[in-house]
């Protein structure tokens, strides 16, 4: 394969790592019972609920908390923070960054970058591998990457049953700080349009079937074959497997594919009590593997964004990992934490009903 | 138009900073331009502490403004790990479990907007503390 | 000092009929009956609501010419809830200071103009916009928190609280110029429909429109007069419950108390301000008609109504039953206490009043006033 990414040492790591899940939960049952799905529809999907964010909440609120989290992992002063990166798909406003808005709360501005990304549910991995860009280099001291969604999926759309909110942050820093640092990267992009939303319409149109094989499989095979050329590196040698998981049934699909057991992916799956946080999906995965990993172990983390591509790291755990791991609530702390709604409620959480503003 | 009004305030809104007053030694939030207990001018901005007590709560039903979006609408009188009061909104709230004397924690999260097409305010709000700091 | 010559009440109502100019118009007119026009120097209008409700500036001078009096100044008081006694603290010295000899102070508010939710949003801005009112509490939403906080500390249940507005809808049933003219009782005001919980819809006062006027003179106008204003004091508060060191305590009220040396057997009668039930039970105990914690043990005892032990509190049935149109509402305590001094008051009087008091806030105290009155 040929290969336009250098082979050489990234010099930075995952400094702190946090994580956001809104408390509300509809169960899929729900969303079937309100639009006359059989079972079948839904239980082969493996999610048994979805998180919704609440009346008061958004992506910016949801990111905001992974990234304070992140900090308290870190533990280092946000004014070094010399970039931050926002990748979403749900942003608040259409033009006017949320990276901004992340940034100010958090007391990184003003000497820092500042941008949101768009690429599906891949945005937030760029900006985690852009950032390990700049910091490998020495530009920035560190980085913040913060992947989070308030997913929309069209009422009565089989999207619906999956589509949910949640918001994963990293706290990308130099090596010699890192709870875990990354070994190394590769990524696969494609003009594959299996899921998009165009300008000035709410929702979503997906190409159904067309999401699994050329879109999903393909792009993380691809990157993760790349990254196992490129270092070496084998299956065998992985502790965890964390896929971007739009459902609670692709990861292990892909992962048998690839060569790994289930029992390497389930610690990383979070999809099945929550279902797809679209930027956040995979990224909540390393959080909680994150959590619960231990010195010298290695994760795959594959995220995929439709449109479509994928990246593969390659990431080790370091000796400081565990005095960070109860800095800040964990991904099992917000799982949880949850209150069962039914579909009424989220329809007027998500403002299906009537769009009309926030008073 | 709004939008200066709540722009020149979020620092204080998004960090949850208060003002401690260098001549009394009290803290006060939001900050303000003179300290409401000695009127010295002599202020000094503090991070406060994000955990607190709920003291007392309502519910209000008879919301003000366009919706009823966030309605019932929790707030609450929250004495923070240092003593000073806040009168916030409250979040994440289940009304049942509601009762004076639980632990709260500051969250930022959407306080209104200016219209559909206006730009959005945060600010400080409690919810029931999460398990740890 | 200042003589109240003459005083003019609207019944407080939704008055959809009528503009804010209206209403002060005949509360006005009813107050200049027997007045040559041409002898009054000053029209002070108080009024928090107007200038929104009804897009108005300058409102004392469109309503001084609407009432055809040609006055040599006309202006606005804005206080929020304390409008009405801020425009008598301003008459009255406008008198002691002989630059008037004769005020005439209109309060009126609409409250009824637009639909509730946005009228609440309004009246929310009585709190500080730049703390509390940053949320979407609403009126009620922080006298709730004090009302949970009272309960809680002194042990004080719901239905003991619930005689403050049965003993206000007794007296305003008997008020001619009250909103509510019902009686109510303790089980109904529990069970009435929440509004901020603890508090019920029948804790609040009612939404209604009203206008009240009275004639201040000074000493050398001579004629008929129906008491003397000797004093109004005033002070200013905390601008949130949260920075009081003890939330219940309505520090400006106290001070004003301190100062008029009040004791519960100096006053005969008192209108005092009770947006809510437990604003009109804080004032009787930071007035220290009350100890802590026990007006509404004295209260249900029937202490405050007449034959009762303490002073004749609201007769008129306060602002729970008569009404409170926001910037009208001290108006009307000023006039209910000086007709209660002169024996005219149409409704439940006092047994030969001396000494009267009338006493507003603002909000939780972010302001207040207390307007003290003696008879001729």
């Amino acid at each position: 394969m040929a290969n336009s990414e250098n082979k050489q040492v990234i010099n930075a790591g995952i400094v702190g790592w946090g994580a956001y899940i809104p408390m509300y939960r509809l169960p899929t049952r729900e969303i079937a019972r309100v639009w006359g799905w059989p079972e079948h529809q839904y239980k082969a999907l493996n999610v048994s609920h979805k998180s919704v964010d609440g009346p008061d909440e958004d992506s910016t609120t949801m990111g905001y908390e992974a990234a304070y989290n992140a900090l308290l992992r870190s533990g280092i002063d946000p004014k070094m923070i010399g970039a931050v990166f926002f990748g979403s798909e749900s942003k608040v406003y259409a033009v006017k960054p949320s990276a901004t808005l992340i940034a100010e709360m958090i007391g990184a501005t003003p000497d820092t970058m500042a941008s949101d990304l768009e690429f599906a549910c891949r945005a937030g991995s760029e900006g985690l591998k852009a950032s390990l860009g700049l910091v490998s280099s020495g530009m920035v001291k560190y980085a913040l990457a913060i992947g989070s969604d308030t997913s929309q999926a069209e009422p009565g759309d089989v999207l619906e049953f999956t589509a949910s909110s949640g918001a994963a942050a990293f706290i990308v820093g130099p090596r010699s700080e890192s709870a875990a640092i990354v070994e190394d990267t590769y990524t696969y992009v494609t003009d594959t349009p299996d899921f998009w939303r165009r300008a000035e319409k709410p929702y979503p149109r997906h190409g159904e079937g067309f999401t699994g094989e050329p879109a999903y499989f393909t792009h993380i095979i691809g990157a993760v074959k790349g990254l196992f050329e490129k270092t070496g590196l084998r299956p065998e040698d992985f502790d965890y497997a964390i896929f971007h998981q739009p459902n609670g049934k692709f990861p292990l699909k892909v992962a048998q594919r690839l060569g790994f057991p289930k029992e390497k992916v389930l610690p990383g799956l979070v999809t099945p009590y929550i279902g797809n946080t679209y930027n956040a999906s995979a990224l909540l995965g390393l959080a909680r593997v994150l959590d619960q990993a231990k010195p010298g172990q290695r994760i795959l983390l594959a995220p995929f964004g439709s449109g479509a591509g994928s990246d593969a790291y390659s990431i080790v755990v370091t000796d400081l990992v565990e005095e960070r791991q109860d800095k800040a609530p964990k991904v099992d702390d917000y799982l949880a934490r949850s209150y069962e709604i039914d579909y009424a409620l989220y329809a007027k959480f998500r403002r299906i009903y009537v769009m009309l503003p926030r008073g | 138009m709004v939008l200066p009004v709540w722009w020149r305030k979020r620092i204080p809104r998004y960090r949850f900073v208060g003002a401690l007053c260098k001549d009394c030694g009290r803290i006060h939030y939001p900050p303000r331009n003179a300290c409401p207990y000695c009127g010295s001018r002599n202020l000094e901005l503090v991070p406060l502490p994000r955990r607190g007590v709920l003291e007392s709560y309502s519910i209000v039903y008879s919301v003000p403004g366009d919706n009823r979006l966030n309605a019932p609408l929790p707030i609450g009188l929250i004495r923070l790990e240092n003593g000073v009061r806040v009168v916030a909104e409250l979040t994440d709230v289940v009304p049942e479990k509601l009762e004076n004397g639980i632990e709260v924690e500051a969250v930022i999260r959407r306080i209104g907007e200016d219209g559909e097409t206006g730009t959005i305010l945060y600010g400080v709000k409690f919810r029931p503390a999460l398990g740890r700091k | 000092m200042a003589y109240i010559t003459s005083v003019g009440l609207v019944r407080v109502n939704r008055n959809y009929h009528k503009s804010p100019r209206d209403l002060a118009f005949e509360a006005a007119s009813k107050a200049l009956e027997d007045v040559k026009l041409d002898t009054i120097d000053y029209v002070i209008v108080a009024s928090s609501l107007t200038y929104l409700q009804a897009s108005q500036f300058d409102l004392a001078a469109y309503i001084a010419r609407e009432l055809g009096v040609h006055v040599k100044s006309a202006f606005t008081v804005e206080a929020g809830e304390n409008s009405g006694l801020a425009g008598a603290e301003v008459a009255l010295n406008l008198i002691r200071s002989h630059a008037a000899e004769r005020v005439l102070l209109v309060g009126v508010d609409k409250l009824t103009e637009y639909i509730s939710n946005r009228t609440y949003k309004m009246i929310q801005a009585i709190y500080d916009t730049e703390s509390d009112a940053v949320y979407n509490v609403g009126h009620a939403g922080p006298m709730a928190l004090l009302m949970r906080l009272y309960m809680d500390r002194y042990g004080v249940d719901r239905e003991t609280l619930a005689h403050w507005p049965v003993m206000m809808h007794a007296h305003g049933k008997e008020n001619p110029y009250a909103m509510l003219r019902f009686a109510v009782t303790p089980d109904k005001v529990v069970n009435a429909m929440p509004i901020a919980e603890p508090i019920t819809l029948l804790d609040a006062y009612p939404i209604g429109d009203g206008a009240a006027a009275v004639l201040l003179s000074s000493d050398d106008q001579g004629g008929d007069h129906l008491a003397r204003l000797t004093e109004v004091y005033s002070s200013i508060g905390f601008q949130s419950i949260a920075l009081r060191d003890d939330p219940l305590s309505i520090e400006a009220v106290g001070q004003i108390a301190r100062e008029a040396g009040l004791s519960p057997d100096s006053i005969d009668v008192a209108e005092i301000h009770d947006s809510f039930t437990i604003t009109g039970i804080l004032l009787l105990e930071e007035l220290g008609f009350a100890p802590r914690g026990k007006a509404a043990e004295l209260v249900a005892e029937g202490a405050f109504t007449k034959g009762g032990s303490g002073p004749l509190v609201n007769a008129s049935g306060g602002l729970k039953a008569r009404g409170h149109p926001k910037g009208a509402t001290g108006v009307y305590m000023l006039a209910e206490v000086a007709m209660q001094l002169a024996g005219t008051f149409p409704g439940v009087k006092a047994d030969s009043p001396r000494k009267g008091i009338a006493v507003g806030v603002n909000a939780h105290g972010s302001s207040a006033r207390l307007a003290f009155l003696e008879a001729l």
